[in-house]
């Protein structure tokens, strides 16, 4: 051991394995990056401006992306009514006949827009949820934000008589669960399981609830709040899928900014605090937005928490383990949520199935799947 | 040839009092109480006492992972509660007693976490980033094992690693709390002898030891503690004594000098009576307690 070649290296010998008066690396290109990377030198973000691609997790978000339009496609082609991809090509763009342009535009693609939005933010809470806690099992859905946004929504329905609950409703009941769970374990991540068993305490008094209310109206209200109980992309509301699609493209955005923060935080606490992040804020953030996002995606297509666990897993599985896979588990779950709607879409038809059923159903065994295969490591 | 580093204590507290939780009064008892602790710049510090008595309480409230409930932690002078959280951990590193690294992570990937507090999120990978992360591989050793995950690796290997980040984060600062806990001979002396060439480049290293010997053979100055205060301080050839070891661990020694290097060395250890018959009473519950 020689602490004072810490100093020393570059001026006794060159970087490179070449020897050659270039890999004395004067020059930002000489740089190697770490193994698995690829490094983009930033001239214009000073000497050594430079980002670092994954190119592993890289392939991976690629690869969903491909599938997600492949599946994305037939969704909007598949159904009652088949199209060939050339007549939905043309319903999507106005011309040919007025009835599937009608039922592409009106009918599957918002349904298609709010599969992919719900999925993407399902995953990408759970992701964050599972970061912040250091647990895979502590995903919003099984920790009770669901069944508290779900309790709310329903309460709407049920209670006051309109037909589709506002996701200002929904973000109440979630950050209610929130904080009841927080209360009840005095802190995320701090005492691990503890957190957990007072989140499935607390969403199992929301489930109750939700069902002691639809236990308590007449059959057509309990109707009509039924697919806010099981998840179903059926009684989308316009406004709510704006909303979440905007919460959706700030909370891309802010996941991004903290990437780095969370992959420190993966390690403890302390070790994170000693590497220079400011650990409670950047918990807080985390947690806002995954509640926030949680919330949002379930006053659209209710309670599909399993998106959440299986997404997530599914990223894990493909992208690289050097991160957190962050925008892998949005593009994920948007697959995992597409797919499953369409399954429930045309399993049955015309019978639809809640694509919460189908998710559970479908995504069970493909998660057992998953975490049986032998994980392996790949650079 | 350590007069030009000791004209200022980069690291001092003053009047410290830390403690966990915040709840019970049982809970919120203070684990340190009224320390004041000052670090020779420069030089290899080596905190020493018997378990629990809040050594790595003391180090993680020196590196501000707890707030202080009174008193203040100074760097150069300045406040570190005032100092941002990234400049800080450019100043300061801390390895702390139990390490958790996440799954699948490789030995490289680890110490390059060490870059974290010099790198921005347009300044992901620079050349100054190399060549540490590859000089804090070799420094440790571990230049073959580069590529291995952690999981892969034994107690002591994982350690080597964890030295390495904290090499790698550059701080003139170091904070270790028992970097040779899991290590063979060999490689303890190989982590020491690093400990020193870092003192040597001037960096100023505080670390928590377990063995009375080596911490005096290798450290410039000693802190004793116990019960969450500190007992004694100085070199240690002036302030490790017969008496010293009785009150720290409850062991009789007969105090030799190392007829190579002149320090300090234990020799002819036994438990001395108090502590034997302690044992015999009520040796059961103490066990119970030390567990729980
Ligand atoms: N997270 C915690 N919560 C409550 N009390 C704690 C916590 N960590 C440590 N303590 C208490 O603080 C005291 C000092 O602990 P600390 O870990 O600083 O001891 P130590 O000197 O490092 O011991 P060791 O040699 O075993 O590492 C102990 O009595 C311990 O019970
Ligand atoms: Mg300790």
């Amino acid at each position: 051991m020689n602490a004072s070649s810490l100093d020393s290296i570059p001026h006794r010998q060159g970087l490179g394995d070449t020897g050659s008066p270039a890999a004395s690396g004067r020059h930002a290109d000489a740089v190697r990056p770490p193994a698995g990377y690829w490094r983009l030198a930033l001239p214009m973000a000073g000497k050594d401006g430079a980002i670092l691609i994954d190119r592993r997790a890289l392939v991976a978000n690629l690869g969903l992306i491909v599938a997600l339009l492949i599946l994305g496609g037939l969704s909007l082609c598949l159904g009652s009514v088949t199209l060939a991809p050339l007549e939905t090509t043309r319903a999507l763009l106005g011309q040919g006949d007025a009835m599937n342009a009608f039922l592409v535009q009106e009918l599957r693609l918002p349904r298609l827009a709010a599969g992919i939005a719900t999925g993407a933010a399902f995953a990408l809470s759970g992701c964050l949820m599972q970061t912040l806690a250091r647990n895979r099992l502590a995903t919003p859905g099984i920790i009770g934000i669901d069944n508290g946004a779900t309790a709310f929504a329903v309460a709407s329905v049920v209670g006051l008589g309109m037909s589709l609950a506002p996701p200002p409703l929904a973000l109440a009941g979630a950050a209610t669960a929130t904080a009841l769970t927080f209360g009840l374990a005095g802190g995320v991540g701090t005492r691990g399981y503890r957190f957990i068993v007072a989140g499935i305490g607390v969403g199992a008094v929301f489930g109750a609830v939700t069902q002691l209310m639809l236990a308590r109206v007449d059959i057509d209200t309990a109707n009509a709040a039924y697919p806010w109980t099981v998840g179903s992309l059926n009684a989308r509301d316009p406004a709510s899928l704006w909303a979440l699609g905007a919460a959706l493209v700030i909370g891309l955005a802010i996941s991004r900014c903290i990437a780095q923060a969370l992959n420190v935080l993966r390690f403890s606490d302390s070790v994170a605090a000693g590497l220079g992040i400011r650990v409670r804020h950047c918990r807080r953030g985390a947690l806002m937005l995954s509640v926030g996002l949680t919330a949002l995606a379930v006053a659209v297509a209710g309670p599909v928490g399993m998106v959440a666990l299986i997404g997530p897993e599914l990223a894990r599985h493909v992208s690289s383990p050097r991160g957190v896979p962050l925008m892998g588990s949005a593009l994920a779950g948007a697959l995992v949520m597409v797919s499953a709607d369409l399954a429930g879409r045309l399993m049955l038809a015309p019978l639809e199935i809640p694509v919460g059923i189908v998710t559970a159903v479908i995504g069970g065994p493909l998660l057992l799947w998953i975490l049986l295969r032998p994980s392996r490591r790949i650079c | 040839m350590r007069q030009n580093s000791q004209r200022c204590a980069p690291l001092s507290a003053q009047r410290l009092e830390l403690g966990y939780g915040t709840g019970r009064r049982q809970a919120r008892r203070a684990v340190i109480e009224n320390l004041d602790i000052t670090l020779p710049a420069g030089q290899v510090t080596a905190i020493v006492g018997p378990n629990g008595c809040g050594k790595s309480t003391l180090l993680a409230g020196l590196a501000r992972l707890h707030a202080p409930r009174k008193g203040a932690v100074h760097l150069d002078g300045q406040d570190i509660r005032r100092l941002p959280a990234r400049e800080l951990a450019r100043r300061l590193a801390l390895l702390p007693q139990d390490t958790k690294a996440p799954e699948g992570l490789t030995v490289a990937e680890l110490i390059r976490f060490g870059r974290q507090p010099h790198q921005g999120f347009l300044r992901q990978w620079s050349e100054e980033d190399e060549r540490v992360v590859k000089a804090a591989l070799s420094a440790a050793n571990l230049t073959d094992l580069a590529d291995r995950t952690l999981d892969a690796m034994s107690g002591g290997q994982r350690q080597r690693a964890w030295i390495a980040m904290a090499i790698a984060q550059q701080t003139p600062l170091l904070l270790l709390d028992e970097p040779t806990s899991a290590l063979d001979l060999g490689h303890q002396l190989e982590v020491f002898e690093l400990i020193r060439n870092l003192a040597t480049d001037g960096k100023t290293v505080v670390m928590v030891v377990h063995d009375l010997d080596s911490a005096c053979r290798f450290a410039d100055h000693l802190v004793a503690m116990q019960g969450g205060r500190i007992i004694t301080a100085g070199r240690p050839s002036d302030v490790v004594s017969e008496d010293l070891v009785r009150t720290l661990y409850g062991i009789d020694c007969t105090l030799l000098s190392d007829p190579a290097t002149g320090s300090p060395i234990l020799t002819n250890m036994r438990r001395t009576r108090a502590a034997v018959k302690g044992d015999g009473a009520q040796g059961t519950s103490q066990r119970c307690q030390t567990g729980a």
